[in-house]
């Protein structure tokens, strides 16, 4: 039979069990039963090829693109474990039809099991490896949903919370693993990968990898010190825990071992790791079992004492060694799954698995007595039993291992393993089964009927037939064998027998034996110093790692993310000062290539005015209205420096809007106390400051840097510098560019500036409506008022200056295309102007002087700009290609006429109206909150003198 | 001029769509036409997706070069179209029904999805940034639209300051490297910035731009805004969050880097692959202490923009490709993810706490087991289709010889499994406690189970996106 379809048999049949559901519950099980029957039976249809020694392959391309193809093979290997897959699946769905009872979705549970049973024969069958780990992981998630399938039991969800992470987390490490191994045999496949073994082990990055590949089989196959997880998945179903924890799953881990033994093993970090984690786990593991009172439990820790002893088999990276492990693999499926459904069915018919609580079930329960003795004792390795015969191979490869340099330890610590194995099996048997029949099991056991009791009977039979016979298994072994070892080792010629003459192994096991048994004898007070004696617990271990990782986790984001915005703004300022200082650092620094200019007395003074205006910001910015003036000041020399640098333009500009926002920010102090309070410690003002210098010495340093270096390219002002004049007739370069060369930048930006004031009015409006308003009139002045809020002179001044502001700022608009100046620098002039009215003479009085709505200024002067665009239209030229010419109209000179001053006219009425109307609207805010406004420009307050002590009151209006 | 009008139609298409939208519901029903709206939205922005996706051929550059239409661009205009329409109409009743549903919010997505066209399209630090802008913009006002909640609205502050500094940022180190090219086209900038080592003068320019551009991906360490702006909006907004705009800035940052600075890949690579690794592993370590899902969905989308720089810290074009591949699978299984919280209430109230969650698969196995199905895959695991998305982007890292980046990542791979793991354990095992109800929209429902049922089918052939993103990473690197 095709592979494909032996893998995908169980996945295709496991929408059957849901579908046969309400056909009854032996309907459910024999369907699923057939299904599997028709994989094993596919399975051995390839027997005959697996036995010539032929690799059976199938292959399709699945996502090439990932590398990721559907190739399949079967050799001895996969074939060995395929067959215990399917084999004890067949078993376990006829011994779970018995186990689970009525009130079980039975349908539910068997296709969990075949999509189980689909992922592991996928492991086994894989010849990709990215497919192997797509069906690793399946096997981690339909495990999932086994365990919980009784969802009931809530001891059952520590376990399975820890199966699924400790096992999710080792398989995500793997993934790395594989990628890497992959990479450094350059292919995905385990075909060419098993061929590359000493470009793999010569690779700088073998031991990553295989870190990262043992993590996953280790947290798999539970190995010291993942091993803590699987007993507590014991809660499961019985029929789950024999399959996926004892003859399966934890198998996979152990498989991925030998499957990579070729490539992987026989290096010192190989041996090291592996046969150390092997060695721990088999001891600790068979400790532990001894002293557990549950019967899952004690199995369990068994399952992990002999998946120890295989791995540390595998971990000499001798082929002997993987010889014995593979026989091993074998028996340990055969009689653990026994011993598994043996204490299944005793938990069935006594309603406990307590060991305390049982005793003399001899008697009651003949069949399952003679079942599970058989298949302990094999475990404990007694002869004539095929547990006896591995159990020798392992002791006999422990006595030639040598680890760290000792050559006792191995051989010791695998007797002392041993020991304790037997104890175990020996507890097993004599406290469940020997003794006298009580009179209190919870329910009176009798053996089952044979549903139950025949499948592991069917095992128990391999075990004493191997056992008797081991020539009957040892050309399958070796078979196995040849194929786990591919051409990295020679088959062994050793001979598995039962009787190798007096060899150290044989002493070895003989005092394990008696060992077990002379402490079955002393168990008594050996359990109660067991039970006195402080341990650590793998599982209190466990939780303590992830509730500190939690609570870790839990700190440092509170402190990374505690919500203040300072934090992160340092966060990403000093990010940008570490990369840039990286770039610093490995970069090419470039040469200078421009001369440093010699500092006047001028420029110098200046600068140590901005400094010093700036440190009194940072000083005293507490005191407000001190602040607002040194900011004042560091506009000033900004704008001086314009000047100094020949950008006269710029200096208007900067200078007039430094204005505006000062008298904005003027009218915004109103509201403000008049000292900003003190909120941060010390330090945290150190470590600002800290920041906050090396960010403005990072950028001071950018500067310099780009100072004295020219670009690669030509600048751009060349172009505008040479063309200016010639192609749009004005001297000033900066309009040109404002108003021709970029004339549709200036008139998204005129649009954006309208819009932008529209907003404000917009804004305050909506805003004076809402609780704004209230809190407004509410609001009490907390320092008195002034008495005369139009101080006449102030009045006088602004009103005779106001003629002369406009004439300036008409002759700076008109001069601006050959001269510093233009419309933008002339409409913030007017402006000012403007303000100094409403600021004199009170809100109402210029209000109603004004002849014109701004909102119809701001308009007028974005039509003004768009129809001078449009006006080239008529002379078939592109949107707003401008034009001049020369007239003369006597008595004047000869002057030049441009399109370009229609257009400034528009900007310049755009920015009158914008900032007129942004000003006045937040001027509202003020106007509803203090005073009531006057129409009288020059009323005197006669309480002036003496400030109202209440200062809730409003001042009575003078008329 | 009519061909490159013609290139940006859908743009134009779009954002003319928003602008009328704006004025009519401003002139009739107002917010009574938010849901209507709602839908004609999604509605339009998918029939554009389509629309692009089954005519767009070749590549087009539009207008100079400044505007780029190629496969790259229509793979990424496709996935933020379909995403964003998707995450409207998710989340139209759950808004309506809490009376946030204003008018506003499907004309803001809109546009920001105008911005985001604009942006994976770009070809031109001009065209960059107006597209840029154009999208955050959007996003500012939409993170904030709960205006009467102060979690809301201090999201959307910190979100826009935060902005506004990276932002800058980007503005400047653009500057740097004008000054350096002398040319704000990308092609231009290639040329000038020539093959190997860069000169420091524009080595400048690229920290700042990269500053600027993780943070649009909230890569660590600029993530700071993500999981404030995550648990203080609406949850649909959220959602909105999560993907359409991660997608249109990893589509930006790999075309900049790529089409302006795809000379100089050694300089830029080792900070993305930094960014990568701290974004992962921040991602993956903050997210365990989490109890409010939303904002453990937070350190997962960081955790992910992690994964997905991998692929582009690779500098080939496999890398790219495993990046957009990456992107559509992170974006379908976070519309499901989302669907689910959505339906989360008490009472009709929403609820974001994970303890909520105890034994949820006893009320309710089929969403318990859709959402196990996405968490798997959210975490990576196989085979589920978040695993491939992985896979490809190591694949990429391990090919461009960034072997310690994937080993890392496979590590806080394996970390962040822990929190995924631990909400399907909640789902199953969980102590008893107050349950939730999940609502009965039937559209969540279907969103979720659609979704869920696309990480598993599409292990078949992941729907064939991997071939397309590979076109469209050819159209890119080359």
């Amino acid at each position: 039979m095709s592979l494909f379809l032996i893998v995908a048999l169980p996945f295709l049949g496991a929408l059957l069990p849901g579908v046969m559901n309400p056909a009854g519950r032996s309907a459910t099980a024999g369907v699923t039963f057939t299904i599997t029957l028709a994989a094993f039976v596919g399975l051995l249809t390839n027997l005959p090829a697996v036995l010539n020694g032929e690799v059976v392959t199938n292959g399709i391309n699945w996502m090439p693109v990932l590398g990721l193809n559907v190739t399949l093979m079967l050799d001895g290997l996969g074939f060995f474990f395929a067959l215990l897959i399917l084999g004890i699946g067949l078993l376990i769905i006829a011994y779970a039809r018995q186990y689970l009872s009525r009130d079980d979705n039975m349908g539910e549970f068997f296709t969990y099991l075949l999509l189980f049973q689909g992922a592991m024969v996928g492991i086994v069958l894989s010849d990709n490896i990215l497919l192997l780990l797509v069906f690793w992981e399946l096997t981690s998630l339909s495990s999932f949903l086994l365990i919980g399938y009784w969802k009931h039991l809530p001891e059952g969800r520590q376990g399975a919370r820890m199966a699924l992470t400790v096992t999710g987390m080792g398989g995500l490490a793997m993934i790395g693993g594989m990628l890497i191994l992959g990479q450094i045999a350059g292919s995905y496949d385990l075909s060419d990968i098993l061929q590359n073994r000493d470009l793999i082990q010569a690779s700088p990055l073998y031991v990553p990898a295989l870190i990262l590949i043992l993590l996953g089989c280790f947290t798999k196959s539970a190995q010291f010190p993942f091993h803590f997880w699987l007993p507590h998945a014991m809660a499961a179903p019985t029929p789950v825990s024999a399959y996926l924890h004892s003859a399966t799953m934890v198998k996979a881990g152990i498989f991925l071992m030998a499957r990579l033994w070729p490539v992987l093993s026989g290096t010192p970090e190989w041996v090291m790791i592996v046969t150390t984690a092997g060695l721990i786990t088999m001891v600790l593991g068979a400790v532990i079992a001894l002293f557990k009172h549950d019967l899952k439990s004690l199995l369990a820790f068994s399952t992990v004492s002999h998946l120890g002893l295989i791995t540390m088999l595998l971990g000499t990276g001798t082929s002997f060694g993987a010889m014995a492990a593979v026989f091993h693999i074998l028996n340990h499926a055969t009689f653990k799954a026994a011993l598994f459904m043996s204490a299944g069915i005793v938990d069935h018919e006594a309603h406990t698995r307590d060991i305390r609580r049982l005793g003399g079930l001899r008697h009651l329960m003949p069949i399952t007595f003679a079942i599970a003795s058989l298949a302990a004792l094999s475990m404990a390795g007694i002869p004539l039993l095929n547990g006896f015969l591995s159990k020798e191979m392992m002791l006999e490869e422990a006595h030639h291992t040598v680890l760290f340099g000792s050559h006792w330890l191995v051989p010791v610590m695998a007797t002392v393993g041993s020991l304790f194995s037997a104890a175990y099996c020996f507890r097993f048997i004599g406290h469940t089964f020997l003794g006298p029949v009580r009179d209190d099991y919870p329910h009176t056991p009798h053996d089952p009927g044979a549903g139950m009791w025949l499948p592991p009977a069917i095992l128990v039979t391999l075990v004493v037939l191997i056992g008797v016979a081991p020539f009957v298994a040892e050309p399958f072994v070796k078979l196995v064998t040849a194929s786990l070892l591919g051409s990295a080792g020679e088959v062994p010629d050793a001979h598995i027998k039962i009787w190798h003459g007096l060899v150290p192994a044989l002493y070895m096991s003989i005092v394990a034996v008696a060992g077990g048994l002379l402490m079955m004898l002393v168990f008594a007070p050996l359990s109660r110093l067991w039970e006195s004696t402080p341990r650590p617990e793998a599982k209190v271990i466990f939780e303590a790692i992830i509730n500190g990782a939690v609570r870790a986790a839990r700190v440092v984001m509170h402190s990374l993310h505690n919500g203040s915005f300072t934090r992160y703004a340092m966060i990403a300022v000093v990010t940008v000062l570490a990369a840039g200082y990286h770039a610093w650092i490995t970069g090419a620094v470039g040469v200078p290539t421009r001369e440093m200019q010699a500092p006047g007395a001028v420029a110098i003074a200046g600068w140590a005015m901005l400094v010093a205006a700036t440190l009194g910001i940072v000083f005293f910015h507490r005191n407000r209205l001190l602040a607002l003036i040194l900011m004042g000041i560091v506009g000033l020399m900004v704008s001086i420096a314009f000047v100094f640098f020949s950008a006269p333009d710029l200096a208007m500009t900067q200078f007039t809007v430094e204005a505006v926002t000062i008298i904005l920010l003027l009218l915004a102090l109103n509201f403000l106390p008049n000292r900003t309070p003190v909120e941060s410690t010390t330090l945290r003002r150190f470590r600002d400051a800290t920041v906050a210098i090396a960010g403005g010495l990072g950028s001071a340093a950018l500067a310099w840097h780009y100072l004295l270096r020219d670009a690669v390219a030509t600048p751009i002002s060349e172009f505008h510098l040479a063309n200016s004049y010639k192609g749009g007739g004005g001297t000033n370069v900066v309009n040109v560019i404002l108003v021709d060369f970029r004339g549709f930048d200036t008139f998204g930006e005129i649009i954006v500036l309208s819009i932008a004031a529209l907003l404000i009015y917009a804004l305050t409006e909506t805003l004076l409506d809402g609780p704004v308003r209230r809190r407004l009139l509410n609001r009490t002045p907390d320092q008195p008022q002034s008495g005369t809020r139009h101080p006449m002179m102030m009045v006088v001044l602004t009103r005779v200056i106001m003629p002369v502001v406009m004439m300036v700022g008409f002759y700076i608009f008109l001069r601006g295309h050959n001269e510093p100046g233009g419309g933008f620098i002339a409409g913030l002039i007017v402006s000012i102007g403007v303000v100094m009215q409403y600021m004199a003479s009170g809100f109402s009085w210029t209000a109603a002087r004004l002849k014109y709505p701004y909102h119809g200024v701001i308009g007028a002067g974005v039509l003004v700009a768009g129809f001078t665009g449009m006006g080239s239209w008529f002379l078939e030229k592109p949107f707003l290609t401008s034009d001049f010419t020369y007239v003369r109209i006597p008595p004047f000179e000869k002057f030049e006429l441009a399109t370009a001053a229609l257009f400034d006219l528009g900007v310049f009425l755009a920015v009158v109206g914008a900032v007129m109307l942004s000003l006045e609207s937040f001027s509202r805010l003020a106007r509803r909150a203090d005073m009531p406004d006057s129409d009288h420009p020059m009323d005197i307050d006669p309480s002036r003198e003496k400030p109202s002590p209440d200062l809730r009151t409003p001042e009575p209006e003078a008329h | 001029m009519t061909t490159d009008l013609n290139t940006i139609l859908p743009e134009i298409l779009l954002s003319g769509f928003a602008m009328l939208a704006l004025l009519a519901a401003v002139y009739t029903g107002k917010d009574k036409m938010a849901p209507a709206l709602t839908w004609i939205t999604a509605g339009v922005m998918g029939l554009l997706a389509l629309w692009i996706a089954t005519t767009g051929e070749g590549t087009n550059p539009a207008f100079g070069g400044m505007f780029v239409d190629d496969a790259f661009a229509r793979f990424a205009k496709v996935t933020l179209l379909l995403s964003g329409a998707l995450v409207l109409i998710m989340g139209q009743e759950y808004m309506e029904r809490r009376g946030i549903l204003r008018f506003e919010y499907p004309v803001l997505v809109a546009l920001a999805s105008v911005g985001m066209m604009v942006m994976v399209s770009a070809g031109d630090l001009m065209t960059l940034y107006m597209g840029l802008e154009l999208q955050s913009l959007a996003l500012y006002v939409v993170a904030s639209l709960r205006r009467d909640s102060v979690r809301s609205t201090e999201a959307g502050l910190k979100y826009f300051v935060l902005g506004a500094l990276s932002s800058g940022m980007l503005l400047y180190g653009a500057s740097l490297v004008y000054g350096f090219s002398g040319t704000t086209l990308f092609s231009g900038i290639v040329t000038a910035a020539g093959e190997g080592r860069a000169a420091l003068g524009l080595l400048f320019g690229v920290v700042f731009m990269l500053a600027g551009l993780a943070f649009k991906v909230s890569a660590v360490p600029f993530h700071m805004w993500t999981p404030d702006v995550y648990e203080g909006a609406p949850t649909p907004i959220t959602a909105f969050f999560a993907t359409a705009p991660k997608v249109a800035a990893m589509g930006l940052f790999a075309r900049v880097m790529y089409d302006a600075f795809g000379g100089i890949v050694g300089d830029w690579q080792q900070i993305v692959a930094l960014m990568s690794v701290l974004s992962m592993f921040l991602g993956a370590i903050a997210a365990i202490g989490q109890t409010n899902i939303k904002r453990l969905m937070a350190y997962s989308s960081i955790a992910h923009m992690g994964y997905a720089l991998i692929g582009l810290a690779s500098g080939t074009e496999q890398g790219v490709s495993a990046m957009l591949t990456y992107l559509a699978i992170y974006v379908t299984m976070n519309i499901g993810t989302f669907a689910f919280i959505l339906s989360m209430q008490r009472d009709g109230e929403p609820v974001v706490d994970i303890g909520s969650l105890n034994l949820y698969a006893r009320t309710d196995p089929a969403r318990a087991l859709a959402m196990l199905v996405l968490l798997f895959s959210l975490a990576g695991v196989p085979p589920m289709l978040g695993f491939f998305a992985k896979l490809g982007v190591w694949q990429a890292g391990i090919g461009a010889d960034l072997v310690w980046l994937v080993a890392l990542s496979a590590v806080a791979s394996a970390i962040g499994a822990y929190y995924y793991l631990r909400i399907v354990f909640f789902m199953y095992f969980g102590s008893e406690g107050s349950q939730i109800d999940s609502g009965r929209s039937p559209l969540l429902w279907g969103l979720l189970m659609a979704s869920a049922a696309v990480m598993v089918l599409g292990v078949l052939n992941l729907f064939g996106v991997d071939g397309m993103a590979q076109a469209a990473a050819a159209s890119l690197v080359n």
